[in-house]
């Protein structure tokens, strides 16, 4: 087993160090998304205190831990559905203080409407931005082709499976040209195989749409698989979490990089450190 | 599949044609033998007789059409006007908490009250005329619509609401696209409800005087003990809230398409 660079960076974070610091290779650019010492406190309760992070445009973060840990809390407050207690979530400079379409959200259970078409779902933001039918039709059926959906624009959800329903989910975010995409444990409740599919898929539209993802999930193997980075929570209390810098070979979106070595040497340094 | 499926189909056709047939048989039998007398219950032929007299000659010397265009118009007027106020006031009270609490004490005072116990105070405030009779069935349609678009509106899932949130709905459009959608199920079946009850407090209030509608014919026609046409108006009644629900049912199949499929 002979890996030419290294492909694993841990960096372990400490709560308020690193604020404004730039990370890694980020210096130079302006981050998309950037949490300020955020905290959060619900019925008195301290969910997190003193997190800060710096996502970059085009970047895929992966949110990675247990259920109760606060990763979706974090993407609560990206969405603008959680206000912060403490600190400050911004969004391309602007402090974030509620929801918008600059940033969708894939939810885990899709949350699409049932009482519309396909087409009419994922064109849902440009009827809301009042846009004229034909656009709305145009604009559907593209990324209705993005998503590998074509020639399902008019049946309804319910006549869908899952994994369609997931990727009506992401058309319908895509097609708000949003600057960040949350995705929620969207492929949580999918089989093993349509879940590797739609891994893929997300990448593969980052590749073309240059996208910025913040994906939260409580599965080692599909934060590697996708994450550029991996943010391991455990406990946010005092703001300090595990970052991994992953490096896997292009094209990322590969279902064989499940079985590259620095792959699974990645997900056996995570698997340890969640157990440790 | 599809030959077992249309054979459950017939299945439940043919029973649902039988129980009403069985019903009338055992009718027939009961009232051939003489057991019971024809003031107390008579025989369907006698009511059919009853009931054709009535179609070529009117009732009370009005033609039956008029009879049963006024009943029509009573509960056409106030179930449109008590559905369509219920289902915007239930609406906004699931959404939205301060119209809510404006809302709750009133009408949980007066919903609790049989609407026929109003009748005297109706009779007071608007007289014996149509007012009185088309705001009794508008207040108890409009109770019940309210009450299940309200636990419509509330079945909206979070994910829905912050879904259209996040892809820039405004409030209406939220409302629009929605919650109203959201809320479609339980209003259909608020309005096969409501249809019913209409039906029975209509048959109430026209109890309460004036010489036309179904309600009058049955009272007018048990003062005289001639039971065939009492018969005859309380079928006539039936039949159409079996129409009307089946209308509403039917609808209701083809406006909420995604009801249980899922």
């Amino acid at each position: 087993m002979s890996i030419a660079a290294p492909v694993i960076t841990l960096v372990s974070r400490e709560g308020s160090e690193r604020g404004d610091k730039p990370m890694d290779s980020s210096a130079s650019v302006r981050p998309i998304l950037k949490f300020e010492q955020v905290g959060f406190q619900y019925d008195g309760r301290a969910i997190m205190r003193d997190v800060s992070f710096a996502i970059r445009p085009g970047e895929l973060v992966a949110v990675l831990g247990p259920s109760g840990c606060g990763k979706t809390t974090i993407l609560n407050m990206v969405a603008g559905f959680l206000q912060p207690t403490e600190g400050a979530a911004i969004i391309d400079g602007q402090e974030i203080t509620g929801p918008g379409p600059d940033r969708g959200v894939v939810f885990q259970a899709a949350a699409l409407y049932d009482w519309m078409t396909v087409a009419d779902n994922i064109s849902f933001s440009l009827r809301c931005a009042g846009r004229p039918k034909a656009e709305r039709r145009r604009v559907a059926e593209e990324m209705a082709a993005l998503v590998n959906l074509t020639g399902f624009e008019d049946a309804y959800p319910y006549q869908l499976s899952g994994g369609m329903r997931q990727r009506v989910g992401l058309a319908r975010v895509l097609a708000a040209k949003p600057k960040v995409m949350l995705m929620d444990e969207p492929f949580s409740a999918l089989d093993v195989q349509t879940r590797e599919a739609l891994q893929e898929e997300v990448l593969r539209i980052r590749d073309r749409t240059g996208c910025t993802i913040l994906f939260v999930t409580h599965s080692i193997d599909e934060a590697v698989f996708l994450g550029d980075r991996i943010f391991l929570l455990t406990d946010l209390t005092d703001g300090a979490y595990d970052e991994f810098a992953i490096d896997l070979p292009s094209p990322r979106a590969n279902g064989e990089n499940r079985l590259h070595p620095a792959f699974i040497r990645l997900r056996e340094t995570i698997y340890r450190k969640m157990r440790h | 599949m599809i030959s077992a499926k249309s054979q459950a189909k017939r299945r439940y056709v043919a029973l649902a044609i039988l129980s009403p047939l069985t019903i009338l048989l055992v009718w027939t039998l009961l009232t051939a033998k003489g057991a019971v007398a024809p003031i107390i219950l008579p025989s369907p032929a006698a009511v059919m007789a009853s009931f054709l007299d009535m179609v070529q000659r009117g009732y009370s010397g009005v033609g039956i059409w008029t009879h049963l265009g006024a009943s029509l118009a009573r509960v056409g007027i106030a179930f449109f006007a008590g559905a369509t106020l219920g289902v915007a006031i239930g609406l906004l009270r699931g959404r939205i908490a301060e119209i809510d609490a404006l809302f709750l004490v009133p009408s949980e005072i007066v919903r609790p009250i049989p609407p026929l116990g109003l009748i005297p105070l109706f009779i007071l405030w608007f007289g014996i005329g149509e007012m009185s009779k088309i705001l009794l069935i508008f207040l108890s349609v409009f109770l019940i619509m309210m009450v299940n678009a309200q636990a419509g509106a509330r079945s909206c899932a979070v994910d829905a609401l912050r879904a259209a949130q996040s892809m820039g709905a405004g409030r209406w459009q939220i409302f629009r696209f929605v919650v109203l959608p959201s809320a479609l199920p339980q209003i259909m079946t608020g309005l096969r409800v409501s249809m019913g009850t209409a039906l029975t407090i209509l048959v109430a209030a026209e109890l309460l005087g004036g010489d036309r509608g179904l309600g009058f014919i049955i009272l007018d026609a048990s003062s005289f003990f001639r039971t065939t046409y009492v018969f005859a108006g309380i079928i006539l009644i039936g039949l159409i809230g079996l129409v009307s629900d089946r209308t509403i049912a039917l609808l209701a199949r083809r406006i909420v398409h995604w009801e249980g499929r899922r």
